[in-house]
């Protein structure tokens, strides 16, 4: 369908167009990188909710579960963004001389990232003069079975009974569990709801919820790195991208055009 | 040799020429018998067998740390001698067959009905939190609560059989506002993975490569 619509020879067909885009994206990330830009992000809410859930189980000297996801696929874009906001968490905690427990697990790649997520709050511990108070066990690492992870975090929230609940990263069906249980023993709830699928659900259980991009938009917010700040940014752009497209295929599609439909085929 | 191969500059090179083998092949038109696409396919297969490995290190690492609890007589030390004997024979029972035996029996007898257990708890979960959700205090909550009952009732055959008005109705929300809600989704992640991507090519995501936050 798509065959040769540019006409750019060597180019696999239906390709031409997301090899643009992709280039486009390059080249916009590089463009904000190279130019140290500071771009503007909003402070999104959920984060001073991070803040008054810290502030609260230091108030009850209860400890704070913070986890950055089963991260299916490693290092993904969902558990960065959920390392970052676990990295803020930390220091909150390190700051207000709160424990902070961080299952880990749920998956075999998480193994890959848990050793990072162990230097992050050493570090957060360190920068606060609090080494000494880092503990290992407090990053156990539960099993790479998804629903055994699952059963270890829920046991976790019910022998410590936190003050708060914070679930960053790709979380999957077993989001609800933790969720529910979290609900159950009191604890505030917040969560980033990375599966369509689950968002509505997580909206219900949780007490604050940072819904699908505003889980990298608020790591973005926290770090001053421009590349970070640049990937919100080209998210924007290649929203209203997608929604020009979408306006002219409609356009010309009614007007007995199928340029955009070969446009988009892949 | 192992600081030079350590080094950041060593495993930046050598991710850009992996992203370069793998990109290029999709995007052009290269023969799949082409070195190019055979490189490329080998590439996958080695980046598979790397990451099983990781495997062998989180064995390596539960037995040590359950080795130090059950030295101390830390709290639940218990637990770690049953993870530790569940771990020998199950690498045991796994060099006498996958299919058959009693490493097949274990996974398919225990596993996966235990993991089908702890799914369908979900359901129990949903109810709690649908019953805590269900109020509608304002005009939008109730717009809320009645499509959510629309799709729920859509999803349950038999009410479809009994009402089968509510059938169109339910479609309707979950190809237009659903559809859209999720493409929107779809699009933001795509391309917050591909500007990931770029950065950790740019060397800018320095922990994918094990070296820490720069900044810190």
């Amino acid at each position: 369908m798509g065959a040769s619509l540019f006409g750019i020879p060597g180019i696999a067909s239906g390709k031409s167009l997301g090899l643009l885009l992709d280039i486009l994206i390059v080249l916009i990330v590089i463009y904000y990188i190279r130019s140290g830009k500071k771009l503007f992000i909003r402070r999104v809410s959920g984060l001073d909710a991070i803040e008054e859930a810290v502030g609260r189980a230091a108030e009850m000297g209860k400890p704070v579960v913070c986890s950055f996801g089963i991260a299916w696929n490693g290092f993904d874009y969902w558990t960065m963004a959920g390392l970052a906001i676990m990295a803020h968490v930390a220091r909150l905690s390190a700051k207000t001389g709160t424990r902070l427990i961080v299952p880990t697990g749920g998956s075999t790649a998480s193994m890959i990232v848990r050793p990072v997520a162990e230097e992050i709050v050493r570090t957060a511990l360190m920068l606060e003069g609090r080494e000494d108070e880092f503990n290992p066990n407090d990053l156990p690492f539960m099993s790479d079975q998804q629903y055994a992870y699952t059963g270890g975090y829920i046991g976790i929230l019910q022998r410590t009974k936190p003050a708060a609940v914070i679930m960053t990263g790709s979380h999957a069906s077993e989001a609800m569990n933790i969720a529910e249980t979290s609900n159950a023993i009191g604890a505030i709830t917040i969560t980033s709801g990375s599966y369509i699928s689950n968002v509505a659900a997580l909206a219900c259980a949780s007490d604050y919820i940072l819904i699908g991009e505003e889980a990298p938009a608020a790591s973005a917010y926290l770090s001053d790195d421009p590349g970070l700040r640049s990937s919100i940014r080209c998210q924007d752009i290649f929203k209203w991208i997608s929604i020009a497209l979408l306006v002219l295929g409609l356009i010309t599609f009614n007007a007995g055009s199928d340029f955009f439909l070969r446009l988009l085929s892949s | 040799m192992s600081a030079f191969f350590r080094s950041k500059e060593i495993q930046l090179a050598i991710l850009i020429l992996s992203f370069l083998a793998v990109f290029i092949p999709y995007f052009l038109n290269i023969p799949s018998d082409h070195p190019l696409n055979v490189f490329s396919t080998k590439l996958i297969l080695i980046a598979g067998i790397t990451n099983a490995f990781t495997l062998a290190l989180a064995v390596y690492s539960q037995f040590r740390r359950g080795l130090s609890f059950v030295r101390r007589r830390a709290r639940g030390y218990i637990f770690k001698i049953y993870m530790m004997t569940a771990i020998i024979l199950m690498l045991i029972f796994w060099t006498m067959g996958e299919t058959t035996g009693p490493y097949h029996w274990v996974m398919y007898a225990i596993i996966t009905p235990l993991s089908s257990v702890n799914y369908s708890i979900l359901v129990f979960y949903m109810a709690s939190t649908g019953a805590r959700a269900f109020r509608a205090r304002n005009a939008k909550a109730l717009l809320l609560l009645i499509t959510g009952f629309v799709v729920l009732l859509y999803q349950a055959p038999l009410t479809g059989a009994i009402f089968p008005a509510i059938n169109p109705l339910g479609l309707y929300f979950g190809n237009t506002f659903a559809m859209a809600a999720g493409r929107m989704f779809l699009i933001s992640v795509t391309v917050g993975a591909i500007v990931f991507g770029v950065r950790v090519l740019m060397g800018k995501e320095t922990q994918v490569l094990g070296f820490g936050s720069e900044k810190e």
